[in-house]
């Protein structure tokens, strides 16, 4: 089974900054690590081929320093990885970002399964994986929690929602995103780490995935982030409750039905 | 452990490098200096298992790639709750192969990317976590007679809980206790003491100036003097508990290490 | 990319809200969303159409112009099970090229995530997560989409000025469901899917429901979390009952997970996890700082305490100042029941 895990590079901190200027992140400064939801993906990935036979591959779009994801996929389990970067793929939004991704995999080839995290916990959208699956036309399955069963044509998955959980058997090729509840992943052993220091990665352009110029990047990015700023404030002042339990109860389910949170 | 109190053989911390590091071949070799600094010197290495909750490497993996000599009555390893069961019983193993024999274990600071055990994984039923208690438990069920096992104490942590949590933990097979860093003479130490006067006590020291530090560490506001000292503080150490064993939390290996040797005499 | 002549983009009208349709029934955030959808399309003096897809939802969907919808364009087909997106993607990329709405607006639920980006890719138009503020600029018709990101760090405006339509999805309890209006009427627009992929199969095996707390702490838009004053794992199972009275997840300080009372998958803070609830309810917790850390940017804080002063107490938007045993049952008395 051919398995592309898609990794993004994230902030590690809460408190990142924004560009007053170009409205983009700074990213310098703050530490960078695998996306949390990431790490399950490529998790899930691993196990697979250990069961399965077969490769996973590691895909990143970023900026060069991304490749530090690929070392710490290649370290957790992953046969190889694979760096998008170029000038033309910065800015992408989701749309151009999941186009990019897209075109990287039709251009890896035969590939079975994607999987990607939930979401991002920077930009928070959890739009690339069913973007993906879009651009490639295959079937999608959300919020996977648990991989059932798979065999030659389809995949069996059990995913979370609001109401509890369903299990549904899809064709592949397919994209899954995957939320925790899923597995825990590894944690790379400093043998692994070590040899995956030595590992070469190939660094892909848009010439080399066939990308059409317009779709990528700024470009190919319908939404702009047009302004940021910080949320408000938290009010200071407190509604303080006291008496007895009952009243208590009774002024606190009040408050919060007037506030509609209950 | 008494005779390490007994021949003033210090504890001295030593941390695996992160799993993020990103000038990891720099800082195994600076591990290595340390480690074998302080094999040379006749204390006790002691490794700490992901600090903070920081992702890091195990202390096994470190003295097996590194291949570093292992004097068994040098070596102490931390371990705490965070780690699959599989990952417990390798490192559990890889110290009886490598013949440690000082484990101390501590609930520990988990984060989002390390495991945690389950009850089940180690075979606990009555509770919702494992905490130290259970591990201890576990430690001593599955590898009877293999190791010596100590346990933390936090004097700053609300004390009846503490205590109640100590018995627990001296019930479940702890023989030695280390405590959380003391600045001064601590009341619920003093207790600890008295409570406990057949079992080996090591006061922690706090070698860093940095005393926002210790604060962040035990979860408490410590006030901070203008001029921390930590070798004074080290050498008070001494004389208010000179029953005690000595752990040096963050000692400096350039400037302060060579100073210490003459401290506990 | 191709992007639209100011003739082209006139030719977009009107505020679709794509219905939250599950277990056969059209979800309470539509509603939320035809509230938003009705105050964007009076600025635009256009209407508000709702796209409702599923299995047996016709006399459902007549229920929707009572919110303010003006029409209901109506895709009822056994086929969709619920987990179609591939098929209702198609559908509504479909509709979208044929009716041409200037917006589109969905939910932000597990469904919603999964279909609507989906449906942006093939329509090739720009899609805002989790918009917390929507406004429209009465200029061109932009849609100005307010967003939290980075955790709640960031508040980000978004435009999409060059594509039509505009889409976005709001969580659910977001937007303030307005009253229904029941002698409201509007028109039932009949459609049909064309293109499935029949040829691929994606089938429904079984289906859980479960009422139980299991929500996860990340995905929760409710915690109720104890500490140390909750004396016992009896307490946790206090607090559970209050979660699942209000489709919210139980959280747990250190103190409580280090003591074996609740396991360390519900600990928030600096060395459990990060939350960022629109409610979030502190009982028997003190508030150190390592704690506070995991939970300051949840919206709304209560807190629950014997003692008046704590930080938890300070920080909180609503103190509450007592004993936790007592106070707990009555609020559960109080709350409505299910
Ligand atoms: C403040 C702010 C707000 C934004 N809002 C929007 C918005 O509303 N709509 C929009 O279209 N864009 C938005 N963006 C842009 C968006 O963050 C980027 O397009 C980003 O490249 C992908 O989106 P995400 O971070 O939300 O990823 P998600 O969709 O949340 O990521 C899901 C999964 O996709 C995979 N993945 C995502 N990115 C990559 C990558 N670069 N390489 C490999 N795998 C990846 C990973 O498996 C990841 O777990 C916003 C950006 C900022 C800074
Ligand atoms: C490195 C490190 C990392 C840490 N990480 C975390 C973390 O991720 N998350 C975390 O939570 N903590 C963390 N801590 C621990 C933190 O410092 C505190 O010790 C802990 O949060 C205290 O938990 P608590 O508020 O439940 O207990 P306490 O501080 O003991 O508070 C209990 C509260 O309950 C009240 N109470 C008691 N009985 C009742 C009653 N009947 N009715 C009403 N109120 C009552 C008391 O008045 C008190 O305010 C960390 C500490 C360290 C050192």
């Amino acid at each position: 089974m051919k398995i592309v895990v898609c990794i993004k590079q994230v902030p590690a901190t809460n408190d990142a900054k924004i560009d007053p200027e170009t409205k983009r992140i700074i990213r310098e400064g703050l530490k960078a690590i695998m996306n949390p939801f990431d790490t399950y993906a490529l998790e899930e990935g691993v196990r697979l081929r250990e069961k399965l036979g077969g490769e996973v591959i590691a895909l990143t779009m970023g900026p060069p320093k991304a490749e530090a994801v690929l070392r710490e996929a290649l370290a957790a389990g992953a046969d190889r990885g694979i760096l998008l970067s170029d000038r033309a793929f910065g800015g992408s939004d989701t749309w151009a970002t999941s186009y990019a991704l897209a075109k990287a995999i039709e251009k890896i080839g035969d590939v079975d399964l994607v999987i990607c995290g939930k979401q991002a916990i920077d930009g928070d959208t959890a739009q690339v994986g069913p973007g993906i699956s879009a651009h490639l036309n295959w079937m999608q399955a959300a919020s996977v929690m648990a991989v059932e069963q798979v065999d030659e044509s389809c995949i069996t998955v059990k995913r979370m929602h609001e109401e509890g959980h369903d299990i549904c058997k899809m064709q592949l090729p397919a994209v899954l995103t995957v939320v925790k509840d899923i597995n825990t992943p590894r944690i790379p052993s400093l043998k692994g780490r070590l040899a995956a220091q030595k590992a070469q990665i190939p660094v892909w352009k848009p010439e080399d995935i066939g990308a059409d110029p317009d779709k990528l990047g700024l470009n190919g990015s319908p939404t702009r982030v047009v302004k940021t700023q910080p949320p408000d404030p938290r009010q200071t002042d407190t509604i303080r409750i006291e008496g007895t339990a009952q009243e208590c109860a009774r002024a606190l389910v009040r408050e919060l039905r007037l506030r509609s949170l209950v | 452990m008494l005779h390490h109190i007994q021949n003033k053989i210090y504890h001295v911390e030593i941390l695996p490098p992160k799993q993020e590091s990103e000038k990891l071949e720099k800082d195994l070799e600076l591990f290595a200096q340390k480690y074998t600094r302080v094999m040379e010197s006749g204390y006790c290495a002691c490794i700490t298992d992901n600090a903070m909750g920081n992702l890091s490497f195990q202390g096994t993996e470190m003295i097996q790639e590194l291949e570093l000599p292992v004097i068994p009555e040098q070596v102490m390893i931390h371990l705490n709750t965070f780690h699959t069961k599989e990952n417990l019983d390798e490192i559990l193993n890889d110290c009886v192969n490598l013949g440690i024999k000082y484990l101390l274990i501590i609930s520990g600071d988990g984060s989002e990317r390390l495991p945690k055990l389950k009850p089940s994984d180690i075979g606990v039923t009555g509770s919702e976590s494992v905490t130290s208690v259970e591990l201890l438990q576990y430690i001593r069920r599955e590898y009877a007679g293999k190791f010596v096992l100590g346990v933390a104490f936090n004097p700053y942590e609300p004390p009846e809980h503490e205590f109640e949590k100590m018995e627990r933990k001296i019930a479940a097979g702890a023989t030695f206790i280390v405590t959380q860093p003391l600045i001064e003479k601590n009341a619920v130490v003093d207790r600890l003491l008295e409570k406990y006067p057949d079992i080996p006590v090591i006061v922690e020291a706090w070698m860093s100036k940095k005393l926002y530090l210790l604060s962040e560490a035990v979860g408490y506001t410590i006030p901070e003097d203008q001029d921390y000292d930590p070798i004074a503080t080290l050498k008070m150490l001494h004389q208010t508990y000179p029953q005690c064993g000595v752990y040096l939390a963050l000692l400096g290996f350039k400037r302060q290490y060579d100073l210490i040797k003459d401290i506990w005499v | 990319m191709l992007t639209l002549t100011d003739i082209e983009r006139k030719e977009y009208s009107n505020i679709w809200v794509v219905a939250e349709v599950s277990s056969g029934a059209v979800q309470p955030v539509t509603h939320e969303l035809i509230g938003a959808a009705r105050e964007l399309a009076d600025a635009r003096k256009s209407e508000v159409w709702t796209v409702a897809m599923g299995s047996d939802i016709s006399s459902d969907a007549k229920s929707l112009f009572a919110y303010g919808a003006d029409k209901v364009i109506v895709v009822d087909d056994a086929r969709l099970d619920g987990i179609q997106d591939e098929v209702e993607a198609k559908a509504l990329v479909r509709l979208i090229n044929k009716y041409k709405p200037e917006v589109v607006l969905c939910a932000a639920t597990v469904k919603g995530r999964a279909l609507i980006p989906r449906v942006a890719v093939m329509a090739n138009c720009g899609l805002t997560a989790d918009c917390t503020g929507l406004s429209i600029d009465p200029e061109n018709g932009d849609l100005l989409q307010t967003r939290p990101a980075f955790g709640g760090n960031i508040l980000a405006t978004i435009r999409c000025s060059n594509h039509r339509p505009q889409m976005a999805t709001v969580r659910p309890r977001v937007m303030k469901a307005p009253e229904p209006d029941r002698g409201r009427q509007g028109e039932i627009i009949s459609e049909c899917i064309l293109d499935t992929d029949a040829d691929k199969v994606k089938k429904i095996i079984e289906i859980f429901h479960s009422s139980e707390a299991t929500l996860n702490l990340s995905d929760a838009r409710i915690i109720i979390a104890g500490g140390r004053g909750m004396k016992g794992p009896e307490g946790f199972e206090l607090l559970k009952k209050f979660a699942s009275r209000v489709g919210g997840a139980v959280g747990a300080s250190r103190a409580a997970v280090d003591a074996g009372w609740i396991p360390y998958t519900h600990q928030i803070g600096q060395t459990g996890q990060t939350v960022q609830t629109t409610l979030y309810i502190a009982c028997g917790i003190s508030g150190q700082i390592q704690h506070l850390v995991g939970m300051q940017s949840c919206d709304v804080i209560v807190a629950i305490d014997k003692v008046p002063d704590t930080p938890m107490m300070q920080m909180a938007d609503i103190a509450i100042v007592g004993d936790l045993f007592e106070i707990v049952p009555e609020i559960l008395n109080e709350l409505p029941k299910l």
